[in-house]
């Protein structure tokens, strides 16, 4: 791409001059005369301006369809595999080496043509045991009590601490109050102490608060809101006119009328895509709960009970694995289809911010 | 404005006058109008702290208390269930008395005797450094074994990891340029290429761990028999097919598994790619157009633009991409855990685990009835932590170097 730039910027360039014609032998004119088709400019053909933009975008084209490919694929890769039927060593074996479709999939094998969904949804956290390591599973876990913790490990937490970010982002942005700028730099550096550098000594602090193995260690510290969601949502007020605020406090509105009243409302674009963000944050949380939670408790997230599914699956039917990455994929994806254009614009935004 | 609220406020019967927030006006106004100003600015005073005192307990509650305490039981002996049977509080309270005691083996120097417990503040900053969890190392000829510190070979396959970062970097710059071409259709593959951001990685991981391994797509596509990705030891003796024992080519630590790390590597790169090109195209569509049109009027060719015109426009966001990459890889951890399982330090026949592992491996699931020990992972982190904030004032030293 960067070549026909090249090309087309010399095609331009008056640093041709229109010379006596030079002879040139008839092949190096008919090599000049299918580089002009192409989009090149030699010294025989100049090619039309026109025609090098073509040929550019339909090499950008091609250069951006392979790329998405390369990012789609193991996406089809996973859904095609959760049809594969490994009960048997062949299949397990056929699975392995699966490019397009199964060769033994689910639909000629005379069950459901969903058997690794069902298996999944029926027993696939049944009996989980991980060869003496504390991870058997209390027998009456079911995968859907997975799915139940995660949505709740993943909406109060972010519902919750959206609002109370906005709120501190409001008071940041819009509310004249001393040392307002030396809390909020205060608060901003935290940004810089690294999570795994202190997890440790947060798990002694819950076990402590007898946090650990329940909800609570998943939830209670989500609700405080987070600095970076803060710092987004003020950046998205400090854009937003002051005068409706002053208008509204001559009416009589109090603040807690104007925060739940303008605020709200008006910075809703910047609220859902932070909390569309780290839904997906929380949804896909592997790590917390793997730390916090005990394998053996029935308060485990999704992720941590795909971890426990693929040590009872991986060696003897992985297509139940395969098709709880797509359950746990999708939710995330269907929510990213919808607002893809509120997500991008966001990040963007902050993106040009920087 | 000010004139209306106090106005308003003049209705209601002004409380308390005894706010010493608001500066005193020199024009000397009405004792009675300067209690009410001082009046609305204490309404925004208490609203304001009101409005984010959750954000603030938040913070310093799980953050700067968690570092502080982070901080205080590095030099303890602390632990759960093992040693010690007071909590966490207890711990902290007796701090002095909890200061890690160590039964010395020998003399130095007339200082504790054998047999006599002594408290050494920095044992477990001592001990990662040195014998805490070796790794298994190579026999060289004469028979003498090479180990590594676990903390070594941990940071090495971390700092290895990030190999991917200006992979990454190149990359993202090239499809951002393609993006954001004069073309139909641009948004359609920034939403496509931001796909595996959002998924969920452990999806991912067991996704690739399969198409990584010995029949999968990867090995059918290169046409190679048994490319074993996903397993197995590689010394440079096997890659050279040569038999030259050199202890230090030979050693484990850094072969062990050097195609499990760009299993890692190629998986991170993919990840993050879509991330990294939304910022880039954002930063692309705020180059100067103007200044391009003049360059390219002036005769100046695509390349020379891209370079001199729209890189020095780029340089933020380049710069804020490797500071936050640079802070993300050193915090690698479930990708290799998830793909490779935990390396434990003695048994490990290839270590992949990237340094945050062993924060939890000696903090939280440490091997023997010792029981957790959040001290030893404190002391860990706290060193992850040094080293991850030095790396970024280098960042920034580098950063304001260049403007000058």
């Amino acid at each position: 791409m960067d070549n026909e730039m090249i090309m087309t910027s010399e095609a331009e360039a008056p640093a041709v001059p229109v010379q006596e014609e030079k002879q040139y032998s008839s092949l190096r004119y008919a090599f000049g005369a299918v580089a002009a088709f192409f989009g090149f400019s030699t010294k025989t053909h100049r090619a039309s301006k026109k025609r090098s933009k073509l040929v550019g975008d339909i090499v950008t084209y091609l250069v951006l369809l392979f790329g998405a490919f390369l990012m789609v694929y193991p996406f089809w890769w996973m859904l095609a595999g959760s049809f594969a039927y490994t009960l048997t060593g062949a299949g397990q074996a056929a699975v392995k080496s699966l490019i397009w479709w199964p060769n033994i999939s689910t639909f000629n094998n005379n069950v459901s043509a969903f058997y690794n969904y069902t298996e999944t949804f029926t027993n696939g956290m049944a009996g989980i045991n991980n060869g003496g390591i504390d991870t058997t599973i209390a027998a009456n876990m079911s995968y859907w009590r997975a799915v139940l913790n995660n949505l709740i490990y993943s909406i109060v937490p972010v519902v919750v601490g959206v609002i109370t970010s906005a709120s501190a982002a409001f008071s940041f942005a819009k509310i004249q109050w001393i040392g307002r700028n030396v809390v909020f730099f205060f608060l901003l550096a935290a940004v810089m102490v690294p999570g795994p550098a202190i997890m440790s000594t947060q798990y002694a602090m819950y076990t402590d608060l007898n946090m650990i193995d329940n909800w609570s260690v998943m939830v209670v510290p989500g609700l405080f809101g987070s600095i970076m969601t803060a710092f987004f949502i003020r950046q998205f007020l400090f854009g937003m006119p002051t005068s409706i605020i002053e208008a509204a406090k001559i009416d009589g509105a109090g603040y807690f009328r104007i925060f739940c009243g303008f605020v709200l409302p008006l910075a809703m674009p910047a609220i859902m895509a932070q909390g569309l963000l780290s839904f997906m944050g929380c949804w896909n949380n592997y790590m917390a709960s793997y730390i916090f939670i005990a394998s053996n408790s029935e308060w485990i997230n999704l992720p941590h009970a795909m971890y426990l599914m693929n040590l009872k699956y991986e060696d003897n039917n992985l297509g139940p694995v395969i098709a709880s990455s797509v359950l746990c994929v999708l939710p995330v994806l269907i929510l990213f289809g919808c607002f893809q254009k509120l997500i991008i614009g966001s990040l963007m935004l902050t993106g040009s911010k920087e | 404005m000010e004139e209306n609220v106090t106005a308003v406020a003049e209705e209601s019967a002004a409380v308390d006058g005894s706010v010493a927030i608001a500066p005193a006006e020199e024009a000397l106004p009405p004792v009675q109008q300067r209690r009410h100003i001082n009046r609305a600015k204490l309404q925004d005073n208490i609203w304001g702290w009101i409005f984010c005192i959750p954000l603030i307990v938040g913070t310093v509650w799980f953050v700067y208390a968690a570092l502080i305490m982070a901080i205080l039981i590095s030099f303890t002996g602390f632990s759960i269930g093992g040693m010690s049977t007071q909590t966490l509080m207890e711990c902290l309270g007796n701090l002095g008395e909890n200061i890690y005691k160590t039964t010395p083996i020998e003399f130095i120097d007339g200082r504790p005797v054998v047999g006599a417990t002594y408290s050494d503040p920095f044992y477990w900053y001592k001990t990662i450094f040195t014998t805490f969890g070796t790794m298994p190392g190579a026999v060289d000829a004469a028979g003498n074994v090479y180990k590594m510190n676990a903390m070594g070979a941990h940071m090495f396959n971390t700092v290895f990891y990030m190999i991917g970062i200006p992979i990454g970097m190149v990359l993202s710059m090239f499809f951002a340029v393609c993006m954001s071409r004069d073309i139909k259709g641009g948004s359609v593959f920034r939403v496509l290429y931001y796909i595996p951001c959002v998924a969920s990685s452990i999806s991912i991981v067991y996704t690739f761990k399969i198409l990584f391994n010995e029949a999968g797509v990867m090995n059918s596509l290169f046409g190679s028999e048994g490319l074993n990705w996903m397993g197995g030891e590689l010394t440079w003796n096997s890659v050279m097919g040569t038999n030259v024992k050199n202890a230090f080519m030979d050693t484990q630590f850094w072969c062990q598994g050097l195609l499990q790390k760009c299993v890692i590597i190629i998986m991170s790169v993919w990840k993050g790619l879509g991330g990294t090109i939304i910022l880039y195209v954002a930063g692309l569509s705020g180059v100067n157009a103007a200044t391009k049109e003049a360059a390219q009027i002036d005769g100046a060719s695509g390349w020379k633009i891209f370079w001199k015109v729209t890189m020095p426009d780029l340089y933020p966001v380049i710069f804020y991409n490797i500071v936050t990459s640079v802070i993300g890889g050193m915090q690698i951890y479930a990708e290799p855990v998830l793909l490779f399982g935990e390396s434990t330090a003695l048994d490990a026949i290839s270590n992949t685990s990237g340094y945050v592992s062993l924060v939890w491996k000696y903090g939280i699931f440490p091997q023997g009835n010792s029981g957790k020990m959040p001290s030893a992972g404190a002391a860990y982190g706290m060193f992850l932590a040094v080293i991850i904030f030095v790396l970024t004032l280098f960042q920034f030293w580098l950063d304001s170097r260049k403007k000058d």
